[in-house]
């Protein structure tokens, strides 16, 4: 498949996943899924940081404008996005990162996936829950409200993840 | 200016960065105090017909549960006709003259869009500015309030509900018919607060809470909630009162939207209060 298809094909998969179900969900405990980051963590290894960001703030302006949110999924991809070189570079496997097209577990294995993948969703959803209250006497409730979404949003891309990603032959 | 040149080279990624992050929260903050455009909303052209079509395929999930609750409306309704009232004195009936005047007209719409788990919830709405639509309207379902209206396009409009931060509808408990402001904390959605009230009242849990007639916006006496808790503010002769909201917003589906003839006067009239200054 052509390399802008396949991704056009994740952004709108991810996008509608996240706009049409993952919105309307309302589990209990503040938790709130979020699960389009997958998007960015996804795109090709060697891409730069410059187009990442454009990509980030894309993909966070479509789903603010379905979900009232006014950039503010937009602000927290573009913190993730900017963070995703830096945790490539901490969690590099041994031989740094040659044959590796994404980060996928397929390739990468658990562990991996789950450090980096996870720290990037911590960053992510503790700044959208900070800038959303954005007063430090709450400070508590919003590390209660990311300790209890993060769990739920990393397992759902992490299922997902093996539904928009062809195992590597 | 080769050096200047040389330091937007070096830092190009982390100025690029600032930019976007600097436009995605100024539009962020701005919008919440005041809307500016429909672009980044659900009332905007593409949004609002995306949701819609979800909301077509979703809603006949509920349609038996919806269809029951209209009923109960129409019977509760119907019982008020005149029809379903046996003449016990011959000589009352009922003159239709120039004593009333109709105040609140209602519109029927659709949710089409909600959020819960937010700090200011917003809904979306099938009406827009051609079904007569205008900002600060009231919008109400069968059960209990639902908010504001906060900004509407031509075939769609926002409802700030009262599932957000500044909402402040005015209420009162009844039946002593303490008045207060309802607020809600951002945290569980079947939970709201009413706050500024004295403690000196004494307060009943279990009583209702109904809509107060001062601001216009809604006709008194629609359901918001029971009393559930009542606690004491710290430092302040304060209750802080906990309710129940009446209505369950995770399945809310059917809405009306109050229109009040009468706004523009009121609105003329409070105008006329000399603002104070200290």
């Amino acid at each position: 498949m052509n390399i802008i298809t396949k991704y056009s094909v994740r952004f709108l998969i991810l996008g509608l996943i996240q706009v049409l179900l993952l919105n309307q969900l309302e589990i209990g405990f503040g938790i709130q899924a979020m699960i389009y980051p997958l998007f960015i963590l996804l795109l090709p290894i060697d891409l730069g940081t410059i187009p990442l960001l454009f990509l980030a703030f894309v993909l966070g302006i479509s789903i603010d404008a379905l979900s009232n949110t006014f950039g503010l999924h937009a602000s927290s991809l573009l913190v993730l996005a900017y963070c995703r070189p830096l945790f490539f570079k901490v969690f590099s496997p041994r031989d740094g990162y040659e044959n590796i097209k994404e980060g996928s577990s397929y390739e990468m294995g658990f562990v991996w996936f789950l450090w980096v993948f996870g720290g990037l969703l911590t960053i992510h959803h503790f700044w959208f829950f900070y800038m959303e209250v954005f007063r430090f006497n709450e400070i508590i409730f919003v590390l209660q409200k990311t300790a209890f979404s993060v769990p739920v949003s990393f397992i759902m891309a992490f299922i997902l993840q093996f539904l928009i990603v062809n195992k590597p032959k | 200016m080769r050096n200047l040149f040389a330091f937007f080279r070096r830092f190009r990624v982390f100025l690029f960065f600032v930019l976007l992050q600097v436009f995605a929260l100024y539009n962020y903050f701005t919008y919440i105090s005041y809307p500016k455009s429909q672009f980044l909303t659900t009332a905007n052209a593409i949004s609002g017909s995306l949701l819609e079509t979800r909301n077509n395929i979703v809603k006949h999930f509920n349609l038996e549960a919806n269809n029951k609750a209209l009923q109960a409306e129409n019977i509760l309704l119907r019982k008020r006709l005149p029809e379903s009232y046996m003449k016990i004195q011959n000589q009352t009936f009922k003159i239709n003259d120039t004593i009333y005047e109709e105040q609140y007209d209602y519109i029927a719409g659709e949710i089409v869009n909600t959020t819960l788990t937010r700090r200011n919830n917003y809904f979306t709405i099938n009406l827009g500015a051609i079904q007569g639509i205008e900002t600060k309207m009231g919008v109400f379902s069968e059960n209990g309030i639902v908010g504001r209206v906060f900004y509407v396009s031509e075939h769609f409009s926002l409802v700030k509900s009262v599932l957000s931060e500044n909402i402040n509808v005015d209420v009162v408990i009844q039946p002593s018919g303490i008045k207060g402001l309802l607020k809600w904390d951002g945290k569980d959605p079947e939970v709201g607060f009413i706050s500024g009230i004295s403690n000196d009242y004494k307060i009943l849990i279990g009583s209702e809470v109904i809509t107060g007639s001062g601001s216009g916006v809604f006709p008194k006496g629609l359901s918001v909630g029971k009393v559930k808790k009542i606690t004491s503010v710290e430092g302040k002769p304060l209750w802080d009162v906990h309710i129940d909201f009446s209505e369950d917003y995770r399945k809310l589906q059917n809405v009306y939207v109050v229109k009040n003839r009468l706004q523009k006067e009121l609105e003329k009239i409070e105008f006329a209060i000399p603002s104070e200054k200290e």
